[in-house]
């Protein structure tokens, strides 16, 4: 151990540095070929598809969840039109607000208070209030804990999807899917460990800056799977090119790679680059085996509501969610809309046959999912979250519109699945809705949450950059509490 | 002084007002430290803020402590002003969540704040506290760091073996040999010829030495054959083309703004340019810095130093901020946190919440550091940013006093057509409907939203109308107006648009310290400044401010900073720069945090190196080519990279330099290459950049996949990588997945993964196979029809070396067995067709080589 001190990096500094959080992975590798951790001596070669960096590491403690599903229903659901019931918005319907929120963003026209088109009943033993537009996803309101008391620091999409997945508001974060990459790796080395799909109609606002690594090496950025076709880019050999020419293409480059090895045998990097062309290789057949549904039986295919032209999207994706997750992907985000304002949730000129489409397309697969989970045994190590950037106004935006606007001061999201005590709603807005009002749960709350439930201590996630111990939840988050079983 | 201060009054006063409309109880009229006051303290905040807990790096039970204050940097306790006090605006409540106690914790009573704010106006009488003096102790440790001091002027160490000495070319070898003599180590052999050469030629153009360049120097392998290649090649554009990418990584190049719209930056690419020139100009970095953060100061300012500027304009911008107050710090934070890691290795965008955990740089030193910049604004037109014209001062008053005569006329011009526009939907004939003729009529605010759709559909139209129906008289008097502004502009032509901040107004705005970064919690005010550990004084860059011949309206506090950035005096920003082309040649600086040389930083493996290099780059003239000659000719940048199992038993890194390290070359690099080898790179230099290929999937994730990608042609987008464009929300994949740098902030060193899609990318995606095809096409014309010739040229120039027999034959079998396969593809080639293909599959391997990315 003489050497550490000779070489620059001692260890009080390099435990400074650390905190008590994990150490940077330029650390791991200096403090590896130390052989501070005996175990990752050899990381590079035990484990090279990305260098080791994705190699699974322990949690902080004893995690409820191994994996993540992020429902993201782009655009903003309005909270008074899902689940959180509110009778006074019938009694006040078409009256002026008189309260002090601050309704709506950037100018557009304030209406009256608007009651629900929708209808609202009581599911479950639990009693739980769930709009009609979810009528699949009502039968498990058992499992769902519904947050009522949401809020975010922002009423643009582009920073709001940015602050619910990377905790900023500002780009260039490493989003919630490369923090649980960072701090747990992978099980699977044949896929991401973090895949996102968006929908067809287009991705979210700032696309890839929502699931960017920022800081962080690229090995943890979220991967875009495409639902149909191929999943990943450049997973398929050149047309040109046969299978017999890619295998033995790819064993003389192995073999002239090996040999430049030998001449180089402590080159780490080098034996890690050797790897991944055998990785991909695999991914080759592997990701493309995952996408494909196929082979699902006709009966799962029309639970996910495939053979519908309204569910038929989402419900793939749901689906091969679920192949995903069975083969340890860590994380998956689901986007729910994708280009621009009706073609998502952002009802802002009509809401009532926005929200329809929407939830129309949506509500059957996530209840397939839901279930599917349940019946393969991966619901106790899933975690399921559902919502969007922000919420939207109680108020129609404009006189006698069906539309509304965006409401950042409260909203509503909910978790279920493992760890997750089902069957209740956390917090509240206030008498009309527009403003979180118990129980108060910011988008940082929400992570470090999230973050709780894999076993991770959002405070000790950290990653050392620029001087600074940097963390998903920033220098705010605390857990909420009452949403854990 | 006058004038601050007389501000700093009305801060007080409009506080002291708040907090009387905040409901803040009027004082009590007597208090007594130790009967009213500590009790108070006790009870409430010592728990956190005492000898045990110093939260917020504060503590309430010393009065030196209390009256500096905490982390925030602002005096918790101003004697005789309460409502300067932080410690009543935190027990009043900043707002609902910034307040102390904190949440959960019983607030105080309106009696106890009541005696605090008494006790304080009073002069907060402290009895037997000894440090009661200093309001004003803000001594930050750490002075004593070695990157804050002068530098050291070492002597070049003396090689004892005489065997050794022989090696040193130049005194970096002296220290680097004398380290690793002392241990009883060797440094590594001299690098084979072939490695050398392709060594230089990657690392100064980026692109692999040709044939005959490679025949050349193979004859005579010497060093001083190799001193000539060096110089050879530091003449050549293809330095700038590749040193300026470093630069742009360090300046967060990006073209367009990210977020929603990620619109297009106009011209940004001038910035580009002006780097690339800079380089291959060898420019003076002194210059350089002085350029690009003050360039609209200087007193030989132009067209090229406003460019430069744009070294301001260039992160990220959100064109429909959140939250428009805090976005404004938000950017001055980009400005301060690039700046001050860029040319001090300084991590002062830590402190701006509160003073550094780990350095001593306090949030005082960050919002004097956002003062400097405060006075910039950003030229736009709500959403849209406008461009800016670049030119000499001379230049651009007289475009100013032309504008200035032409903007009236066009104004009559205007008031003509507007007022015939309203003659003519009143009294005219016009065939428009009464609805819409309503619409024209309405003033712009106060039309609804049909009409202001009307108005857009039919503004064609009516204008149709209007020229057909324009009097003769209006007519010609319009015509002569334009004729005069005609005349004039050609008379003064329009000058080249550039992108940078500016500053169009005299007077600055004042510049707080916020506190905890808040923007709606302004603290006391802050004048320009440098941090205090570097230089104490109040007025450090009062002294660099003012320059001979220098007169300009702007504030000059940039022009200021940067005078004394770029001083020779300054302890940081020689070493900084020495650091990073030293970085940029071995791998690792001398320095391996290059952008943090605080105490929290890695400590220089050779100090007295560093500082020579440093001292030595300083008096050469802060010439970046003298330097790169200086390193790349000394017997320690010659070593082979060869490992050693007894030396990387103890120095796995090569902290010591017993050895070249390894490393992989960035994508720009690789790809580059790639274009060489297949004959296929274009070598036009400067421009608006050019859209390589992506494949269509790749646009997919976005919100708007139809638009934003428009590739160019494949001749057009076979330029040098530099010149690609920057898109931040769609970096183009091949070179994002090749671990391209991070855009939205300055980023020193590319990360280095080896990860599987990059597998793909480049064995199956469209630009590395189309390279194969174009390198198969040229092995054929050059060297014939046999394999054997057309491999053995292939490692040439790929690799700059012959193909070992063992490699010519594995890869001639492959060839042979590709060949066999062909015609059962279905389709019917000519035998040359076939061999053809089975080249381009011996090339597709070739290009994915480790060897090709990992240069020896």
């Amino acid at each position: 151990m003489q050497s550490t001190e000779t070489f620059g990096i001692n260890r009080r500094r390099m435990l400074q540095r650390m905190g008590a959080g994990f150490p940077s992975l330029a650390l791991i590798d200096v403090l590896s070929r130390d052989g501070f951790f005996a175990q990752t001596a050899s990381a590079a070669t035990e484990n090279p598809g990305a260098g080791g960096l994705l190699r699974a590491k322990p949690p902080h403690f004893a995690a409820k969840a191994k994996h993540v599903v992020f429902l993201f229903m782009n655009g903003a659901p309005s909270q008074v039109d899902t689940f959180d019931y509110k009778p006074a918005l019938t009694k006040y319907n078409g009256t002026p607000y008189k309260g002090d929120a601050a309704v709506g963003s950037n100018n557009r026209p304030i209406g009256h208070l608007m009651q629900s088109p929708f209808g609202f009943q009581q599911h479950g033993e639990s009693g739980l209030w769930i709009s009609d537009l979810f009528p699949h996803t009502a039968k498990f309101a058992d499992d769902l804990c519904v947050i009522k008391s949401c809020y975010t620091d922002t009423a643009a999409h582009a920073s709001g999807c940015l602050q619910m997945n990377t905790g900023s508001v500002t780009i260039g974060k490493p989003s919630l899917g490369s923090w649980l990459s960072y701090g747990l790796g992978t099980e699977n080395e044949s896929l991401p460990s973090f895949v996102v799909m968006t929908d067809p109609r287009g991705g979210p606002i700032s696309g890839a800056s929502n699931w960017t690594t920022g800081f962080m090496p690229a090995a943890f950025q979220g991967t875009l799977f495409r639902s149909k076709g191929a999943p990943l880019l450049n997973l398929k050999t050149p047309e040109a090119v046969t299978e017999q020419t890619q295998r033995e293409a790819l064993d003389v480059l192995g073999k002239l790679n090996r040999q430049h090895l030998e001449e180089h045998p402590r080159e780490s990097e080098l034996a890690a680059r050797i790897e991944s062309y055998e990785l991909a290789y695999r991914m080759q057949t592997s990701a493309a085996e995952t996408v494909n549904v196929d082979n699902e039986s006709a009966a799962t295919r029309a639970q996910y509501g495939l053979d519908d032209a309204l569910t038929a999207d989402f419900g793939r994706k749901c689906l091969i969610t679920r192949r995903l997750l069975e083969r340890g992907v860590r994380f998956v985000q689901l986007y729910s809309g994708g280009g621009h304002i009706e073609d998502t949730w952002d009802g802002h000129t009509d809401c009532i046959n926005n929200h329809k489409l929407h939830a129309g397309e949506t509500d059957r697969p996530i209840a397939a999912l839901i279930s599917d989970l349940k019946r393969t045994g991966l619901w106790d190590e899933t975690l399921l979250v559902w919502g969007g950037e922000f919420g939207r106004t109680p108020t129609s935006e404009g006189v006698d519109k069906p539309g509304r606007d965006h409401d950042w001061h409260g909203f509503t999201m909910w978790l279920s699945g493992a760890g997750v005590k089902g069957g209740q709603s956390i917090g509240s807005t206030d008498e009309l809705g527009f403003k979180a009002v118990e129980d108060p749960c910011h988008v940082s709350d929400l992570h470090a949450t999230i973050l709780h439930l894999m076993g991770l201590d959002h405070k000790k996630l950290t990653y050392f950059h620029q001087g600074l111990d940097q963390r998903l939840t920033g220098v705010r988050g605390e857990v909420v509490k009452k949403a854990l079983a | 002084m006058r004038g601050i201060s007389l501000l700093h009054q009305n801060i007080t006063v409009l506080l002291a007002c708040l907090g009387i409309a905040l409901g803040v109880p009027p004082a009590a009229s007597v208090a007594d430290f130790e009967r009213d006051i500590r009790p108070i303290f006790e009870t409430h905040c010592y728990s956190c803020h005492g000898l045990d807990n110093q939260l917020s790096e504060f503590r309430l039970d010393r009065k030196s402590d209390a009256l500096r204050g905490g982390g925030s940097g602002a005096a918790a306790i101003v004697p005789h002003k309460s409502a300067e006090s932080l410690l009543i605006r935190y027990v009043t409540g900043i707002d609902d969540k910034t307040v102390m106690p904190p949440q959960g914790l019983p607030r105080l009573s309106e009696q106890q704040i009541g005696l605090l704010r008494t006790w304080i106006d009073a002069g907060a009488e402290w009895p037997g506290d000894e440090a009661a003096s200093s309001g004003h102790d803000e001594k930050p440790d750490g002075r004593n760091h070695w990157a804050f001091l002068p530098r050291t002027q070492p002597e070049p160490p003396r090689i004892e073996d005489s065997a050794l000495r022989e090696r040193v070319r130049n005194p970096i070898d002296n220290f680097v040999f004398s380290r690793l003599e002392k241990r009883g180590w060797r440094p590594n052999p001299r690098a084979k010829p072939h490695e050398l050469l392709r060594r230089v030629y990657l690392d100064l153009s980026g692109l692999p030495p040709t044939i005959s360049e490679q025949d050349a120097f193979y004859q005579n392998p010497s060093r001083e054959a190799l001193d000539a290649v060096v110089d050879d090649l530091l003449a050549r554009p293809d330095y700038g083309e590749r040193w300026a990418r470093h630069w742009l990584d360090l300046a967060r190049f990006g073209e367009t703004n990210g977020y929603e719209r990620d619109a297009t930056k106009p011209f940004v690419w001038r910035y580009r340019d002006y780097v690339i020139r800079a380089f291959n100009d060898d420019k003076p970095f002194d210059r350089f810095v002085l350029e690009q953060l003050a360039g609209d100061e200087l007193p030989d300012r132009s067209a090229e130093t406003l460019v430069a500027l744009g070294y301001t304009r260039l992160g990220p911008w959100d064109d429909e901020p959140a939250d428009p107050a805090t976005d404004r710090y938000d950017q001055l934070d980009d400005l301060v946190s690039t700046t001050s890691q860029v040319f001090l290795g300084l991590t002062l965008g830590c402190a701006r919440c509160h003073n550094h955990k780990f350095e001593p740089l306090t949030a005082r030193d960050y919002y004097r550091f956002v003062a400097v910049f405060n006075p910039l604004e950003r030229a736009q037109n709500g959403r849209r940013e406008l461009d800016l014209p670049i030119g000499t001062p001379a230049q651009l008053a007289q475009l100013a006093r032309r504008d200035a005569k032409i903007e009236p006329l066009q104004q009559v011009v205007a008031e003509i057509r507007s007022q015939f526009q309203v003659e003519h939907l009143q009294t005219g004939d016009s065939k428009l409907s009464r609805e819409v003729r309503d619409a024209f009529l309405k003033d712009r605010t106060d039309q609804t939203d049909r009409q202001k759709e009307l108005v857009k559909e039919y503004q064609r139209e009516l204008d149709e109308e209007l020229a057909m129906a324009l009097p003769a008289e209006k007519r010609e008097r319009i015509a002569t107006l334009e004729g005069i502004v005609c005349e004039m502009r050609d008379e003064v032509h329009d000058l080249p648009r550039g992108y940078f901040l500016h500053e169009p107004k005299g007077e600055p705005a004042t510049t707080h310290l916020l506190i905890r970064g808040k923007a709606s919690a302004p603290g006391p005010e802050v004048t320009p400044g440098i941090p205090a550990v570097l230089d104490a004084s109040e007025d450090a860059l009062a002294r660099t401010a003012s320059w001979e011949g220098q007169s300009t309206a702007t504030s000059v506090r940039r022009l200021a900073l940067a005078r004394w950035i770029a001083s020779a005096d300054n302890p940081l920003t020689a070493r900084v720069i020495v650091n990073r082309v030293w970085q940029f040649h071995f791998g690792q600086g001398i320095v391996r945090t290059p952008s943090d040389f605080g105490v929290m930083g890695d400590p220089p493996t050779h100090p007295e190196l560093l500082d020579w290099l440093a001292t030595w780059f300083v008096e050469n003239g802060w010439s970046l080519k003298k330097l790169h000659r200086l390193i790349m000719t000394s017997s320690t940048y010659a070593m082979s990279k060869e490992w050693n199992n007894e030396y990387g038993k103890e120095d796995s890194e090569s902290r010591l330099l017993w050895r070249m390290p390894y490393e992989r070359l960035e994508v720009e690099a690789i790809r580059d290459s790639m274009l060489a080898v297949s004959g296929r790179l274009n070598r036009e230099m400067y421009g608006p950049s050019m859209y390589p290929f992506v494949p269509e999937a790749a646009l997919e994730g976005h919100s708007d996949p139809g638009k934003i990608w428009q590739p160019f042609d494949e001749q057009s987008a076979s330029r040098r990588t530099i010149y690609a464009f920057v898109k931040r929300s769609m970096i183009v994949p091949m070179i994002e997945v090749l671990d391209f740098c991070d855009t939205t902030r300055t980023a020193a060193q590319r990360v280095n993964t080896s990860v599987a899609p990059q597998a793909l990318t480049l064995f199956n995606g469209d630009f590395v196979n189309r390279q194969a095809r174009h390198l198969a096409r040229r092995l054929r014309e050059e060297a014939g029809d046999e394999v054997t010739r057309q491999i053995t040229l292939a490692y040439r120039l790929t690799l700059a070396r012959e193909a070992s027999a063992d490699e010519l034959d594995k890869l001639t079998r492959f060839h042979a067995s590709e060949m066999k396969r062909l015609p059962a593809g279905g389709e019917q080639l000519s035998r040359e067709e076939a061999a053809e293909k089975a080249l381009q599959q011996v090339c597709r391997v070739i290009l994915n080589l480790n060897e090709f990315v990992y240069a020896d």
